[in-house]
């Protein structure tokens, strides 16, 4: 075991200082931060590890393997470990409450495409609903030949499907609009998970219920404070739209829609309606709120777009990034995702001069449509600055555009689908900042 | 005509209902007419949706001072950053576009289907026919989209034209091309970088530096943890009122409300005494300190509820 004593405060700091001296960039300055912490937290417990982290090291016996650690079921269903930070963050002032908020998926931490489902990014518009399952029902009706409800037994009984498939809000992004404005890599991109999903193909259900020959659009609508609602034109349900009660390999999460959701892939993550109790079909669409005041997007001439569902091509390097700044001079992986709401990723280009030159990426191995896909560098940094961008192409030829392109297009002002390449600069001393170049 | 007894009607009827029934996979049950008229509350364009019953402006007047304007301001301005109703008429194209109903939506319908669904905030679907008739009557009001003797039912509802309808199109993305240059593609003296302002985000949990703490919604939950500790079994009821009705004005300050934890804005109203506070938490509020609406805009909560909470 570690002996424990309780140091005084000046030989704590000189122990600090001589832990911090071997380091450098922001591992010193997050360890001198600790360690700071530690000292104004007043506890012996906390003191200790920071002031003896050596203790665990190679040649001695690190303090974990000198007892016997948790047995089974201690935890029935885990926790991350307590030295991981995983978290769902906000940033407060972009709205009037929590029930009609988002928060943002920590993609900085992230490994591999899978968002587990405890970040998952939150969309809400008026907060979570308890929704007991037993008591839970989804009614299709209106142009069709069988007006159904059906409990999650039912519909556990339809033939089934799992698929990854990423999720994102046509808002991701858009506080960079009109200038760089977001801190962080969460804060910039983080409106965007990507998930297994298990569910009914939404054309099984309409197979059942039968849909009249003037059935054109269908209403979704959840079982939430919001009643939030959109309209769905038929081709999309026939197409790829599933209703999914599965996330992740459980039940969904609450804050993803618990018991029943929609989702349709690749399109805005608002259309995926949450706590799904009610389809109609109908022969028109029904410009409900979240369709006209929201999630329509204005262009300079004072005109607006309307059903603009698809997510199109995008990508982001992941690392580094202005929470995970270049530590060591070397060789560097840079890693990152990209995605598109029309199919699979084709490529990734990567630039460290601001898109002057451009170099070719490897794709991750699971290259899925509408999945995020991992895309690599490998390369060496030695201290210079860069401007480092990605560009992703999709099955479509699509090439992700410039921010000026969006611009020049589209003003500063339609707040959604702002999908440019995106550029850190990498300063001299490895950190990274986020910077739009104009 | 013959007659049949009631029971070979209902025979009848399960027979004719299970011919028609039969799915491909025969899961699920009819959805009668009954299950479908309780949760088909959309409302369109064309008016389809839209119930009997009527509402004025005049009489939407004092429910919208009532329910609304909380949160949304007297004149549908907007409290903080709760949406803005009514103005902005004119600056679509400019630089500061102000999207209110009146400047923007295309559809009276969805102000209709909004406010039914989902409006008071923290008591949805609780508004009759008649009062979201005359609650929808006087936003458009404050819009100048109808006279101030206008009264809302289904045809003149149906009837009103919003503005900025005919400025709405379908998306017609892609509608920028980028191509895959791979050299040389741009001219590193035209550019300009525009850097981060430092502050407006939260970075409290990666660098140390920050003046503004890794925040987020949860962080203001420790006050009202505080209070938890020591909670009588009225005061849990009472608890339990707040986070479902008085939570999304009193944790954020909403329209002057005094937040929970915040002694000083207390302070003053507890020195008037526990029913004058309760009597204002029931009947309403408006005065200098701001405005309440009577029960927090959720008539379905019993004067009981209130006190405790």
């Amino acid at each position: 075991m570690t002996k424990l004593y309780e140091p005084s405060l000046p030989k704590l700091m000189e122990a600090i200082a001589t832990e911090a001296k071997g380091m450098r960039g922001m591992d010193r300055r997050n360890f001198l931060k600790g360690g700071i912490a530690a000292v104004a937290g007043l506890s012996s417990v906390q003191m200790i590890p920071k002031a003896n982290a050596s203790a665990n090291l190679p040649p001695n016996l690190p303090e974990w393997q000198s007892y016997l650690g948790r047995g089974v079921v201690a935890k029935p269903y885990g926790d991350p470990s307590e030295f991981e930070d995983l978290q769902r963050r906000t940033v407060p002032w972009l709205t009037a409450d929590a029930a009609s908020s988002i928060s943002m998926t920590p993609l900085q931490d992230l490994e591999g495409i899978i968002t587990p489902s405890g970040v998952v990014f939150e969309r809400y518009h008026g907060g979570i609903p308890n929704v007991n399952p037993d008591q839970h029902r989804l009614i299709i009706h209106g142009l069709v030949e069988r007006p159904l409800v059906l409990t999650m037994d039912d519909l556990r009984r339809f033939p089934s499907v799992s698929q990854i498939r990423f999720i994102e809000c046509p808002a991701n992004g858009g506080m960079e609009w009109r200038g760089a404005q977001m801190e962080a890599l969460q804060f910039t991109h983080g409106m965007l998970s990507c998930c297994e999903w298990t569910g009914v193909k939404l054309s099984t259900l309409l197979e059942e219920v039968g849909v009249k020959p003037e059935g054109k659009w269908i209403l979704a609508e959840g079982a939430d404070a919001a009643g939030m609602s959109r309209s769905i034109p038929l081709e999309k349900a026939l197409d790829d739209t599933i209703i999914a009660w599965g996330q992740n390999g459980e039940a969904l999460r609450p804050e993803q829609g618990y018991p029943l959701r929609m989702l349709n892939p690749g399109w805005e993550g608002n259309t995926s309606v949450k706590w799904l109790r009610r389809l109609e079909i109908g022969d028109q669409p029904w410009h409900h709120r979240e369709e006209t005041s929201k999630y329509t997007d204005l262009m300079p001439d004072g005109r607006s777009r309307r059903f603009t569902y698809e997510q199109e091509c995008n990508s982001v390097v992941t690392s580094p990034c202005p929470e995970k700044p270049l530590m060591q001079r070397g060789f560097v992986e840079i890693r990152g995702l990209a995605w598109s709401g029309r199919g699979k990723i084709k490529a990734v280009d990567v630039s460290l001069d601001g898109g002057v030159n451009w170099q070719r990426t490897e794709l991750g191995e699971l290259v899925i449509p509408k999945a995020l896909t991992q895309f690599s560098l490998k390369t060496q940094w030695n201290g210079e600055p860069w401007l480092l961008q990605s560009r992703a192409i999709d099955e479509t030829g699509y090439v992700q555009p410039t921010l000026k392109q969006l611009r020049d297009e589209r003003g500063g002002w339609s707040i959604y689908h702002k999908n440019s390449i995106h550029t850190w600069n990498v300063t001299e001393s490895g950190e990274v900042f986020n910077v739009q170049i104009t | 005509m013959f007659k049949l007894p009631n029971l070979a009607v209902a025979a009848a009827a399960i027979v004719l209902a299970g011919a028609v029934q039969a799915g491909p996979l025969g899961i699920g049950s009819t959805a009668t007419p009954e299950m479908i008229a309780g949760w088909d509350i959309d409302i369109r364009p064309d008016g389809m949706g839209l119930p009997p019953g009527r509402g004025s402006v005049a009489e939407g007047e004092p429910l919208y001072e009532a329910k609304c304007a909380s949160c949304h301001g007297l004149f549908g301005e907007g409290e903080g950053r709760w949406p803005i109703l009514a103005g902005g008429e004119g600056t679509l194209d400019t630089l500061h576009p102000e999207k209110t109903v009146g400047s923007y939506w295309p559809y009276a319908s969805t102000l209709w289907d909004y406010i039914h669904r989902a409006m008071p905030y923290p008591a949805p679907q609780s508004l009759t026919d008649d009062e979201t008739y005359a609650i929808s009557a006087y936003v458009l009001y404050l819009n100048d989209i109808v006279d101030d003797d206008f009264v809302a039912d289904r045809e003149s509802f149906a009837a009103v034209k919003m503005p900025n309808e005919p400025n709405f199109y379908i998306d017609n993305r892609p509608d920028v091309q980028n191509t895959r240059c791979m050299e040389n593609c741009a001219d590193p003296a035209n550019f300009t970088i525009v850097t981060t302002i430092n502050g407006v985000t939260p970075t409290g949990h990666f660098k140390e530096d920050s003046g503004v703490a890794a925040n987020h919604y949860g962080d203001s939950e420790p006050a009202v943890k505080a209070v938890e500790v020591a909670m009588s079994d009225a005061a849990t009821a009472g608890k339990s009122v707040y986070d479902k009705a008085c939570q999304a004005c009193h944790g954020m300050g909403v329209a002057g409300a005094p937040k929970v934890g915040d002694a000083s804005a207390w302070v003053d109203r507890i020195q008037t005494g526990m029913a004058s506070m309760s009597s204002n938490a029931i009947n309403g509020y408006q005065g200098p300190n701001g405005v309440m609406p009577a029960k927090g805009g959720n008539m379905s909560l019993s004067d009981e509820e209130v006190s405790m909470a």
